[in-house]
């Protein structure tokens, strides 16, 4: 007879009555593996194996030796960081805003920060050319003093900044609304000012959401594509990141070359997965529960503004 | 310092949490504000502390209009239900908190932090705990870090809100008694919120009782206890029998009692009841002459010294509590099923739909 | 806990001023210039623009693939998502961490793999394109990588509702009489539909906007395989930016309604109980 405890659904001692049976358990979780395996698992080997595929010298030189793909990688290390630490201050002014606060048009505001997510990349990047392109509305002018934006390495900053500032926002604003405010109230009795409340309280509780929602912003910067190509001009050499890169070594028939760089990205990619889970478990319990619905929406769509009391 | 509100009022949306409150707390007094939930006591402590703005009313300390101050400004020492500790800080570092924030032509040297730290960590018996993390402590240990944290700063005025609220029953008297004694060490002025009474009466000096926004009294515990100015407060404090009845021309009649009422001298026939404390009964075999009424011992129950006794009025069959010191009981050899008769010691009187 | 008035909390008008300045600056205003620009286009020119039929191949390609691909992840969301909340198994940590990779990965190394794969000779393309299964440079390469995309969405929805479902409604039906599959079908399938609708929901608003990835699988024949924010791209390369600015609104314009549609779809589920 099964025991009389009540076990919450997904544990691993399911009750008798709810066993499906051996079969149909067996083939669904090999389907299941199955397509993952062939969706996932099986495309980032194929990676690693044709990037590898001349030898790890050719590998090596790939990455190092041609001066485009060298600047690419300079290129995307300098772009992504700086546009994730705008979004950091950003992310932080907002969530403290809207987490602490109720004001007129605060849903307004939070849909504000939602709509990068929404837009095509493709299109975020028009609108910026519609911006600071030489045809654009301040073109003339930027074109007179000589500043490039389009084209240049601002340009990559800005599109990127854009496609990424929900990211860290969103994830600081839940963080700050399940850790609560009595602490930050308990600092403010104690003569604490707004600076020293912030950063000796504040950040401190909600170090891991922030580590978490830097390297979801992080990993989406670096492999920012489409915004990315319609601002860059993809001049090899000058403005190309390391996705447009790998686009442009396809493009030449350079198989090796792309799969090598592509792999470097690829490395980025499972680093992040690794750090997300070491941070998930980091921050126990259901707030990890709550996080791993929200990374899905926080790395690439729209989701409804927060539910909070109106 | 003296605290001393005047006026309050203070709305939520529609909803009114305290209406036209005001009471004062002497220099060094430990008071209670006692009352069940919703009746706006936790609002106005906030209130007291800035961490509420009245939309109506002064806060005074000491004389001196407070009301605009920032909380920063107020120099209260607010220790919260939760606590509210500094979880990725050590209990020193906690307790250190309010001195190393100072601005820098206030704050005293590393040094003196330490030392003053450290006294406080042996006034709260928890200088053995210094290099601990809150989550390491029990809920009791924690309330008296988050004690010594408000005491740190040295304030005029400690507010504390349901202090004991989050712990279980054997933690809450040690610390409550404890509260007390540390009280007497420092004097400060003191005002704790709790809608707990015994622990309202054993600990304040003063107790404000309050209800649905408003005070219901103010006094001594003692004056709260044995003469209760409202039915609520009579109601809220201890157990209550109540004897239904008419006032007429300053003379009540309550079933078989008659009381003089001189207040009402000039009610014409209108409701009213009568409160006594299930102490304040008198029980006896016989009548003897002073009106009584007959009752029927329904339940007896010994609960350690005393007893209580339920019984049933023979007029009305309305449920009596009556409460007999272990002595009386035995010399009277009462039983379940017998018949006695019940004269009130004290009764107050009170006119209203209830 | 009672609200806080931001007369209690210091910080207030600095962050809000400074998120709101940051805001108008980085979304606001372009936005705004991309509604302007087209508007500059007369009524003719716009509707010209966005209704040639090169325009209309690229719409119906666009939203055909990512609604192919939101349903496909629909459904094996569901087999993932069931198979990880009420089964165990050896390396499900791990199993349950990858998943996740579609959301890190860059769509363009998702692009460059999945066109390697399906070609003829691909790993899979070896065995497909015998059988006549073009998995590159197709529209079922779109949907491919499309659905690669998406899978985590609607994984990651349906995944805590079936976590948080009650043992004791599937034994109230067991005692009822239920055979395991009626079980799954009466009982627990209903309680999971508002997460398929927002996972289908989060999965279609991801795919509509996805350019890295397919500029790489699907060979952008214009009329064939062109999705719309490639033509996009291609009437810029023309210079043409009235042109593309207009069709880049019908884009935002369905990117808003699906984001309002989101939020809708939200607030019915949570109504309802996740």
């Amino acid at each position: 007879m099964a025991a009389d405890v009540h076990t919450p659904a997904g544990s691993t001692e399911r009750r008798t009555a709810l066993q499906d049976p051996w079969l149909v358990r067996w083939s669904l979780i090999i389907a299941a593996v199955g397509v993952v395996g062939v969706l996932v698992i099986v495309p980032v080997i194929n990676v690693f194996y044709e990037a590898l595929a001349r030898g790890a010298g050719t590998y090596i030189q790939n990455l190092l030796v041609d001066p485009d793909t060298r600047h690419a990688i300079v290129l995307t290390l300098t772009v992504a960081p700086v546009a994730v630490v705008l979004n950091v201050v950003f992310g932080m002014a907002a969530a403290w805003a809207i987490a602490r606060y109720q004001f007129p048009g605060r849903t307004i505001v939070i849909t504000l920060i939602d709509l990068p997510f929404s837009v095509s990349p493709v299109v975020a990047g028009l609108i910026f050319v519609l911006l600071f392109g030489l045809q654009g509305y301040f073109g003339p002018w930027l074109h007179a003093h000589h500043l490039k934006i389009i084209f240049a390495t601002p340009g990559l900053i800005l599109v990127t900044a854009f496609v990424t500032c929900p990211f860290v926002a969103r994830e600081l604003i839940l963080v700050m609304q399940a850790v609560g405010t009595e602490e930050e109230i308990a600092a403010l009795s104690l003569g604490a000012n707004g600076w020293q409340l912030f950063w000796r309280v504040t950040v401190p509780n909600m170090r891991w959401g922030l580590l978490y929602g830097v390297i979801l912003c992080n990993a989406r910067a670096m492999g920012e594509f489409g915004a990315v190509y319609v601002v860059s001009g993809h001049i090899a050499g000058k403005t190309d990141t390391m996705p447009l890169r790998v686009e442009k070594l396809w493009q030449e028939y350079n198989l090796p070359g792309a799969f090598a760089l592509a792999s470097l990205l690829t490395l980025l990619a499972l680093v992040t997965l690794l750090v997300k889970v070491g941070l998930e478990r980091k921050m126990h319990g259901d707030a990890a529960k709550a996080l791993q619905s929200t990374s899905a929406e926080l790395l690439l769509d729209a989701r409804s503004p927060l539910k909070e009391s109106a | 310092m003296s605290i001393e509100v005047q006026n309050i009022i203070k709305t939520f949306g529609a909803f009114t949490a305290l209406q036209d409150v005001s009471f004062q707390a002497p220099t060094g007094e430990l008071v209670a504000l006692l009352g069940p939930s919703g009746s706006g006591k936790t609002t106005l402590l906030r209130i007291i502390a800035g961490l509420e703005v009245a939309d109506q009313g002064t806060v005074l300390f000491h004389g001196e209009d407070a009301t605009d101050r920032s909380v920063r400004d107020r120099q209260v020492g607010f220790v919260f239900q939760h606590y509210a500790l500094f979880q990725h800080m050590t209990v020193f570092e906690n307790i250190a908190f309010g001195l190393r924030v100072r601005p820098r032509t206030l704050r005293p040297s590393a040094r003196d932090i330490r030392t003053r730290v450290s006294a406080l960590l042996q006034l709260v018996q928890l200088d053995w705990l210094a290099d601990r993390y809150p989550a390491q402590l029990s809920g009791g240990q924690r309330q008296r870090v988050a004690l010594a944290r408000a005491l740190a700063v040295q304030p005029k005025v400690l507010l504390l809100d349901e202090p004991f609220g989050a712990l279980d029953a054997k933690v809450r008297k040690e610390l409550r008694r404890w509260l007390r004694r540390l009280h007497d060490e420092m004097h400060i002025t003191s005002v704790f919120v709790t809608h707990d009474q015994e622990e309202a009466l054993e600990v304040a000096d003063r107790v404000v009782i309050m209800d649905k926004g408003r005070i219901e009294q103010i006094g001594t515990p003692e004056e709260v206890y044995e003469h209760p100015a409202t039915p609520f407060v009579y109601h809220f404090l201890g157990n209550v029998n109540l004897f239904h009845g008419h006032i007429h021309a300053g003379q009540a009649r309550l079933g078989e009692f008659e009381i003089e009422v001189p207040e009402y001298a000039d009610a014409q026939d209108i409701p009213a009841v009568g409160y006594v404390r299930p102490y304040d009964i008198v029980v006896e075999r016989h009548r003897n002459g002073t009106p009584a009424i007959e009752a029927l011992v329904s339940h007896i129950q010994r609960i350690g010294p005393l007893v209580h006794l339920e019984l049933t009025r023979g007029d009305t069959g309305d449920l009596i509590e009556v409460e007999l010191s272990k002595e009386r009981y035995w010399d009277m050899q009462i039983a379940p099923g017998e018949r006695v008769f019940l004269t009130p010691r004290q009764l107050k009187v009170f006119v209203h739909d209830h | 806990m009672s609200t806080l008035n931001h007369r209690i909390l210091p910080g207030f008008r600095l962050s809000l001023s400074y998120a709101l300045t940051y805001l108008t600056i980085l979304v606001l205003i372009p936005l705004a210039v991309c509604f302007a620009k087209a508007s500059t286009l007369t009524w003719d020119t716009f509707w010209g623009t966005v209704w040639t039929e090169r325009a209309l191949a690229a719409y119906e390609l666009t939203f055909g693939a990512s609604c192919a691909a939101a349903v496909v992840d629909v459904a094996l969301g569901l087999l993932i998502a069931w198979v990880l909340v009420r089964y165990e198994f050896p390396l499900k940590p791990l199993f349950d961490a990858i998943i996740d990779l579609p959301l890190a990965l860059p769509t363009a190394v998702a692009g460059l793999v999945y066109s390697s794969l399906y070609v003829q000779k691909g790993w899979f393309g070896q065995f497909l394109v015998p059988l006549g299964i073009e998995g590159a440079y197709s529209r079922l390469a779109i949907v491919l990588v499309l659905t690669f995309i998406g899978l985590p969405l609607t994984v990651r929805t349906m995944q805590p509702v079936l976590a948080t479902f009650d043992d004791e409604t599937e034994e109230a039906a067991a005692c009822l009489g239920a055979s395991r599959f009626r079980t799954f079908a009466y009982v627990i399938l209903p309680t999971l539909y508002p997460a398929i609708v927002t996972g289908f929901a989060l999965a279609f608003a991801r795919a509509l906007g996805e350019y890295g990835s397919v500029v790489f699988v699907s060979g952008n024949m214009p009329y064939k395989t062109e999705i719309a924010p490639v033509l996009i791209v291609a009437r810029l390369e023309e210079f043409a930016y009235g042109e593309a600015t207009a069709i880049a609104v019908v884009l935002l314009v369905i990117s808003f309604s699906m984001l309002a549609i989101i939020n809708l779809l939200e607030r019915w589920s949570q109504r309802y109980g996740s």
